[in-house]
């Protein structure tokens, strides 16, 4: 994909300089929160600096005595209660898995998820052909995967932890927090 | 050099002629130093910062797009890092430097930007817009090269990608670093480093495929 004489990194960098060009409607957006003031972060700023500042309190001792009562009411209520039966149920969450296989005719994302199963789980090219990704629920655990490239290749997730498998190929992992 | 009298009136209320009214190139444009306007717009003439956010839109948009790798949390991030810099505006005490000064709002609002999209569980996240120009058959080994980029720079833990964008595309000297994200000139180093390590492996394991 590229030449072995030069620095990739220096490629890389030349990309990530090149100009972006933002949309120039975002000016209208921006002027128009500016021009309003109060927008919904200077509301939140707001709000939030006043819940923080200090204040002065007076309290005098019989108040206090009650306060103090109320607190150790509501705690003994609280420790009485029955405590909820069973562990909370976690839903699956949505994780997009990606990668790179420029001129592959097929990828496909095989897991413990899907048995493994090559046909299972067929991941969608960018129209330009490089990027294929697939997006899948998963319910909270730990799960093992690769990338099946043209239908034969075990390719692993190159940023993920690689783990082995029981037949020596390459497989990553992933853990889908609850 | 010959100025034309700088329009005097404010926006509160006239949100419709936003654009229209500014900037006017002459009165704001280049030859009006950054703390010339800012001085302006402290005296209430809150059009003026419409100059500013011209003159700085790409350039931190292109910090955002890169750092959070999708189009619209970056423009999200970019609108309330100038809209926050115009409400602490006081804050920016050396007027010459608000470049700097509003650089490091951006960061900010990148890093909380970032955190909400590890919530919503994406491994990788697209840039749409850029996919959909990238497609284009006359630029595809282009546009093949911008997705293996975008793609590397999507797998590097945020604090390794800040610190990488910050060193070799915004180009700044360590001790700026250090100032506007808050870390230790060692540790940015470091982080540099193991980015540099990181990105190397990442595409020469896309070589191999």
């Amino acid at each position: 994909m590229f030449d072995r004489d030069e620095d990739v990194l220096d490629r890389v960098i030349d990309q990530l300089r090149q100009p972006v060009e933002m949309d120039p409607t975002l000016d209208t957006a921006i002027m128009t929160r500016v021009a309003a003031g109060g927008d919904r972060v200077g509301r939140l700023a707001a709000v939030w600096e006043w819940a923080w500042r200090p204040r002065e309190i007076s309290v005098s001792p019989l108040a206090g005595l009650g306060l103090a009562a109320a607190l150790v009411g509501i705690v003994v209520w609280l420790a009485g209660r029955n405590p909820r039966v069973g562990p909370p149920v976690a839903g699956p969450s949505t994780v997009q898995f990606v990668v790179v296989a420029p001129g592959a005719a097929s990828v496909s994302l095989v897991g413990d998820f899907n048995d493994w199963d090559g046909a299972a789980t067929p991941m969608h090219a960018a129209r330009s052909g490089a990027l294929w990704s697939v997006t899948v629920p998963l319910t909270p655990g730990r799960y093992r995967y690769a990338f099946l490239v043209n239908g034969s290749r075990w390719v692993a997730d190159p940023a993920a932890p690689r783990v082995p498998d029981d037949f020596d190929a390459p497989s990553s992992v992933v853990t889908v927090g609850g | 050099m010959v100025r034309r009298r700088i329009p005097s009136q404010g926006l509160q209320g006239h949100n419709d002629a936003l654009v229209t009214r500014v900037p006017d190139p002459w009165v704001y444009g280049e030859v009006t130093s950054d703390a010339e306007i800012v001085r302006r717009v402290r005296d209430g003439d809150t059009a003026a910062f419409a100059v500013l956010v011209a003159r700085y839109r790409d350039r931190l948009g292109r910090y955002a797009v890169h750092m959070l790798g999708d189009r619209s949390d970056a423009e999200e991030a970019l609108q309330d890092a100038f809209v926050r810099a115009h409400r602490s505006l006081a804050r920016c005490r050396e007027d010459a430097q608000f470049g700097p000064w509003l650089f490091g709002i951006l960061v900010n609002r990148c890093r909380t930007a970032g955190r909400r999209a590890a919530r919503r569980h994406r491994m990788f996240v697209r840039d749409e817009v850029s996919l959909e120009r990238a497609s284009a058959p006359e630029t595809s080994d282009r546009a093949e090269w911008e997705d293996t980029v975008r793609w590397a720079m999507e797998r590097l833990a945020p604090p390794l990608r800040e610190a990488f964008l910050l060193k070799h595309v915004e180009d700044m000297e360590y001790a700026e670093m250090s100032r506007l994200t808050g870390t230790g000139v060692s540790a940015l180093k470091m982080r540099v480093m193991r980015a540099r390590e990181q990105l190397r492996a990442l595409l020469t394991e896309v070589e191999r495929v």
